[in-house]
């Protein structure tokens, strides 16, 4: 599964389970957190990608890093 | 006859990565390349290419009231030559300026996601992929846009500009059974020759959901261009001509200093400074310490995924995919821009 | 190697076909068919009596009609060249109305810019949906003037119409029958006027063997034999429960293989697309100099289970690649469901190393079936592209059916290329294409 600032294009040709990332710079990241910020940023992206891998999905669908 | 012309952040004169979160902008008249448009301009409007990506319907909303304001018979954007997001955001809004009943012209590369995102609504002269062919772009864009706006465009000799999603049947001089026999010599003697017909772009089942990634194995993969630090296999920072798998087993994390991204399409040096904001090893490594996943293949698969072309793209997808189907792997988590 | 020269000496006819064209500037109704310097004469009286004499036959109209006129030919079986074996003409269409003979070798004339086209309108003295496995449904038309007229090639040529009537007591397949065996007939008396008297023009087909090195190549056709009027026929019987197998290019020329299949008729085979198949003219004429031209290998369209169509194109493949092909032009026929047999056959060869090109014809959403292996495709049309309304002043061969309730309608309306007779055959006799835009 893809974690992509450009969900939309990842969408168009083809991609079927798809995270928003937070920026095109830093997709899993993010700058302006405190470093324990950041990681618990990053851990809830992971997260979010591990819970769609063992989630069935329709094609080509996008979730947010947070709810759906 | 008026014309609106969208540039991005760079050739709009904002500046080049650092700024390409630059926020939707307004302009009087021609800016940039746009003076060399031989059509009045009225107005120019700009967006950065990673805002544009990241913000696409707040972008979008301003970018079309500023068009719809000076009702121009034609919207112009670009040209985006192989730029990717900027192709993206040149064909995203050509779309959504058709369907508001405003003709659209652009100018990219045939490859350019840009031409999947305009979906046949724009007229879309194909370049090659360097700005370098600038000078003889702008006036077949120019010419382009009189013919959409005066209705002769249709008209016009192939290759003007890119198919736009249609097929026509059109009489030849050729049988298709001349036709067939020369396609056959040119296969069998190895000339190079065009297919008529192609299947439309593959649509990839959605593979089955994973019990648990708790029993799993899972490989991380990335496009960002991620190596380790001197780039030891050369990776390429565009057009890619191959992947490459660095070991990774030993790692808890991607050190600032020891990895590195060589991709050419958007500014790293935020990546630089800590490599899991591209691959995110660290959060991975916490993760599977804790039992939420099974285990981690022992390599890094990386590639660079600017202008590189779609037949490749493809061919380097299915060879990780072997691969990892080869050792086990039962999901790829994949990090890109 | 074909060479066209006003000689066809006796060794020539027996080691090679000799096709000898006359060419027909103008037609008329006349006391005495014959043809006098490009004028051919017809008694189309003598025609009617021809084709009445098969007795399912209960009424025929003949009528000249011509390209330019407001005419439109509606349910069109098949357009069959006028042609005779000149040197024993009883063999013409050898098992369909002729003595048994193998084909494809002698002297053949032939009347070019002629047809004979037979109309028939099946469904007002049968019921189709009784008789028949798969009831034919699609129009099938041409127009003589109009937006169709250049879509299919008969609006080009002087057409010799028999409108057939059957007898409703007599099964369906006795009718087809009878009516192919008519068309025939009157396709055999109308060459006779050019017996012993001199050709237009004379092409002689060799097909001996050829200098070692050059590449094989064969042509692997498919066609349509499932039941009468669904059928494709080799010397005058059914292919159905055929294999593939090889068939010497000239026999197709010479009315070896006649057409009997009566529905997509954009899409399928006239016999006329036989007799002067484009794909078989082309390949002999390269066959000595620049390929060997290995033979025609036919395979059966709308095989019934996954299991036979992969059969079949492991059969096909493999009987290329023994004749030593280096390369296959795969032709398809029908639609979907047949075009899946064309690409597994594609398949089939490419894996035993036979390069191949397909021919398909594709529809709105492009080609209906593919194989990755397939990247060398010839579309010869959208048939699904619709043609503009036209209004004839006359229409022949009787009445227009709903293809959905097969109710009777006054006329088809805008009608794809589907219903146009011919107008994207997948053999490749046509100069349609299409194109992105």
């Amino acid at each position: 599964m893809l974690v992509t600032a450009l969900p939309t294009i990842a969408v168009m040709i083809g991609a079927n389970r798809v995270v928003r990332g937070v920026a095109i710079t830093n997709p899993t990241g993010d700058p302006t957190l405190s470093a324990a910020d950041e990681l618990a940023l990053k851990r809830t992206i992971v997260s979010r990608a591990l819970e769609m891998m063992e989630a069935d999905v329709p094609p080509g669908t996008v979730w947010e890093v947070k709810g759906e | 006859m008026n014309a609106v012309h969208f540039l991005n952040q760079f050739f709009a004169g904002c500046g080049g990565e650092e700024a390409a979160s630059q926020r939707p902008l307004r302009l009087d008249g021609a800016v940039g390349p746009g003076r060399q448009l031989d059509i009045a301009v009225s107005a120019t409007v700009v967006c950065g290419d990673d805002y544009f990506g990241e913000m696409e319907s707040e972008a979008l909303g301003q970018l079309l009231q500023w068009i719809e304001d000076e009702k121009p018979d034609v919207l112009i954007c670009g040209p985006a030559f192989a730029a990717g997001r900027y192709g993206y955001a040149c064909g995203t809004l050509a779309r959504e300026a058709v369907r508001r009943g405003i003709p659209a012209v652009c100018g990219m590369h045939e490859e350019n996601p840009g031409v999947l995102a305009a979906d046949g609504a724009a007229y879309i002269v194909p370049t090659g992929e360097g700005v370098a062919g600038m000078r003889k772009v702008l006036p077949r864009m120019s010419d382009l846009a009189h013919a959409v706006v005066e209705g002769r465009a249709e008209s016009a000799p192939p290759g003007t500009y890119l198919p736009r999603g249609q097929r026509a049947n059109v009489f030849v001089e050729k049988s298709g059974a001349d036709r067939a026999i020369e396609m056959m010599l040119a296969k069998i003697a190895g000339d190079s020759y065009e297919t008529e017909a192609k299947p439309p772009l593959e649509k990839v089942p959605v593979p089955q959901a994973l019990a648990s990634v708790a029993n799993a194995t899972i490989a991380l993969v990335t496009e960002a261009g991620v190596v380790p630090k001197d780039n030891p296999d050369r990776l390429e920072q565009c057009r890619a001509k191959g992947w490459h798998s660095y070991d990774i087993s030993g790692l808890d994390s991607l050190q600032s200093g020891s990895y590195e991204s060589v991709h050419g399409g958007f500014d790293v040096h935020v990546a630089n400074r800590d490599p899991n904001r591209l691959v995110p090893l660290d959060a991975v490594r916490a993760l599977q310490r804790e039992g939420r996943i099974g285990r981690v293949d022992g390599f890094l698969y990386s590639t660079t995924g600017n202008c590189t072309a779609t037949a490749r793209s493809l061919k380097f997808g299915r060879e990780i995919a072997q691969r990892l189907k080869e050792i086990g792997v039962a999901a790829a988590l994949v990090t890109g821009t | 190697m074909m060479v066209a020269d006003s000689s066809g000496t006796s060794k020539d006819l027996a080691t090679a076909l000799v096709v000898a064209s006359y060419r027909v500037a103008e037609v008329r109704n006349a006391p005495q068919t014959r043809l006098l310097a490009g004028r051919l004469e017809v008694n189309l009286e003598e025609l009617r009596e021809s084709a009445l004499s098969e007795p399912a036959v209960t009424d025929v109209q003949v009528s000249l009609v011509k390209p330019g006129e407001s005419v439109r030919l509606a349910n069109v079986l098949d357009a069959v060249e006028p042609c005779i074996k000149a040197e024993s003409p009883e063999t013409t269409f050898a098992g369909v109305i002729g003595k048994l003979e193998p084909l494809g070798l002698g002297l053949t004339n032939r009347l070019a810019d002629l047809a004979v086209v037979p109309l028939c309108d099946f469904r007002a003295t049968h019921d189709l949906e009784r008789e028949m496995e798969a009831p034919i449904r699609w129009h099938s038309i041409i127009d003589m003037d109009g937006p169709g007229r250049p879509h299919t090639h008969w609006g080009s040529t002087t057409n010799v119409v028999l409108q057939f009537t059957c007898n409703s007591d007599d099964p369906l397949a006795e009718c087809d029958r009878a009516i192919r065996r008519a068309t025939a007939g009157v396709a055999r008396l109308l060459a006779s006027a050019t017996i012993d008297t001199p050709a237009d023009d004379r092409e002689i087909f060799r097909w001996d063997a050829v200098p070692a090195g050059l590449p094989g190549i064969a042509a692997i056709i498919q066609v349509g034999a499932d039941e009468p009027l669904l059928d494709t026929c080799f010397y005058g019987s059914s292919m159905k429960d055929t294999v593939p197998f090889l068939i010497d290019p000239r026999e197709v020329l010479d009315g070896a293989l006649t057409a009997g299949a009566y529905e997509y008729s954009g899409v399928r085979n006239p016999t006329h697309f036989f007799q002067r198949n484009k794909l078989v003219l082309s390949l002999l004429k390269l066959h000595g100099t620049r390929i060997r031209f290995v033979g025609v290998i036919p395979t059966l369209a709308y095989l019934q289970s996954n299991f036979e169509k992969s059969r079949h194109a492991m059969i096909a493949a493999r009987l290329a690649k023994s004749l030593g092909a280096t390369g296959a032009i795969v032709a398809s026929y029908g639609t979907g469901n047949a075009q899946t047999g064309t690409m597994l056959t594609c398949r089939a060869c490419e894996a035993m190393g036979v390069k191949t090109t397909v021919i398909v014809s594709e529809t709105n959403g492009g080609l209906i079936d593919h194989v990755p292996e397939a990247d060398a495709v010839i579309s010869v049309g959208n048939h699904e592209e619709l043609v503009r309304e036209w209004e004839p002043e006359t229409t022949l061969g009787g009445h227009f059916y709903d293809v959905e309730s097969n109710a009777p309608i006054e006329s088809p309306g805008p009608l794809s290329l589907m219903g146009y007779f011919g107008s994207s055959s997948q053999m490749g006799d046509t100069f349609l294409r299409t194109v992105d835009v």
